[in-house]
């Protein structure tokens, strides 16, 4: 009946968005801790989309890294989810659009999401598609938690006075 | 009081009650939405100053390197051919191997200048040793007591695999004797990573030049490639040199 799956479906999205929390919170971790050791190599991934000067692009590399540690402990405890994915949500465009802007100039780059990048070998080609497909990937959890902000084990449960 | 009323009192207090939820949930919103922005704030606070911080060490510049302190020659031709190499980096190697003598060879018989720039990017590579920057650093000890060739192919014929530790500085020192290279000014400027600010100069300075990847070799100026971005031939050096020399 229509009835009980919208009420099973209502019991469900708190959990499927706690799962996209948690998933997201990973992805920055990740994505942070790998460039956190090595910040000049940052500035040089960021430098390489030719997109800003060097001076800037040292800046950006360097506060990049400590964002997204940030973002990723804050989706980890959950305070203000659906602002938090939102920002999220915000920088995954600006990744987006600096890959589609590297591979429309023909940059011949590793796109840095994962890694301190840069510069890629002889025979080596960037996998801009893949990239591109991961970090939309990445956008629908953010869809998911600013449509759907609730979830469980969360800081904004415990100020909300849930359970 | 009649059913009505009752009905219309717990109404109420419904009501109330759902609108005292609300008042909470838009003043958690607004604090919560608050502390994040103040967090990210502070993040990115941390990472500028830890930036600030790291360009605050000293840099020793070799007396001994040209081109605004950054490489070190060998040979005196019309030519300048400048080689960016990381010493941890196998395409490096396999350039050095196939390339080496022939640019040595050009160099020697005075038809062009070598540059070599000890770049650092791939200290990611050696399990937090930064191998990369200590042997950019050892080579410019070796430039100042006049071995920098010798100690530079002493390096590529030993060069570690990328995900190990490299070679260690000790390792780096007996190396050096093999090739002649024992003064203790050069041990000491090893041991203490004497030119460990300036090798991360150099590498700002090939990354402010546009340059992305290793080897990078520039003839006169302008990037040299092989067919599809790969590392040019000596064939191709050799034609492109004495096309530049007219």
């Amino acid at each position: 009946m229509e009835t009980t799956r919208q009420i099973r479906m209502a019991a469900a999205w708190p959990w499927i968005s706690t799962g996209a929390r948690l998933g997201l919170a990973a992805v920055w971790l990740v994505a942070g801790s790998l460039k956190i050791g090595d910040l000049a190599a940052s500035a040089r991934a960021v430098y390489a989309y030719q997109l800003m000067s060097y001076d800037t692009a040292k800046i950006v590399g360097a506060v990049q890294p400590f964002l997204e540690i940030a973002l990723g402990l804050l989706l980890l405890i959950g305070l203000a989810t659906r602002f938090t994915a939102a920002i999220s949500a915000a920088l995954i465009t600006i990744f987006i659009a600096g890959i589609v802007w590297a591979w429309a100039k023909g940059l011949r780059i590793d796109c840095g999401c994962f890694s301190t990048g840069g510069e890629l070998g002889a025979g080596e080609t960037p996998g801009y598609g893949i990239d591109i497909l991961r970090d939309l990937a990445f956008l629908a959890l953010c869809g998911i938690l600013v449509w759907r902000p609730r979830t469980r084990f969360s800081l904004d449960g415990v100020l909300m006075g849930e359970r | 009081m009649s059913k009505g009323s009752r009905d219309r009192a717990i109404k109420a207090r419904q009501i109330v009650a759902s609108q005292k939820a609300a008042e909470r949930r838009r003043t958690v919103t607004l604090w919560t939405s608050v502390a994040v922005v103040l967090v990210l704030f502070v993040a990115g606070l941390i990472g500028y100053t830890v930036l600030s911080g790291q360009d605050e060490g000293k840099v020793t510049t070799p007396a001994s390197a040209v081109d605004e302190g950054t490489a070190f020659a060998t040979g005196a031709g019309p030519v300048t051919v400048d080689v960016y190499e990381d010493f941890m980096c196998p395409s490096c190697g396999n350039f050095e191997a196939a390339t080496g003598p022939t640019l040595k060879q050009l160099a020697t018989d005075g038809k062009i200048t070598l540059r070599f720039h000890p770049v650092a990017i791939l200290d990611r590579f050696s399990n937090g040793t930064e191998y990369s920057t200590r042997s950019a650093a050892a080579s410019a000890a070796a430039a100042e007591e006049g071995k920098f060739i010798e100690f530079h192919d002493v390096l590529y014929a030993n060069q570690p695999e990328e995900n190990t530790d490299g070679l260690s500085d000790a390792e780096m020192i007996e190396l050096a004797a093999t090739v002649g290279l024992t003064s203790d000014t050069f041990k000491n400027a090893v041991n203490e990573g004497t030119y460990k600010a300036w090798a991360t100069q150099v590498t700002e300075t090939f990354s402010e030049r546009g340059h992305t990847g290793t080897p990078t070799i520039v003839v006169d100026g302008k990037t040299l490639t092989g067919e599809n971005n790969t590392v040019p031939s000596a064939e191709l050096i050799t034609q492109t040199v004495e096309k530049a020399a007219g």
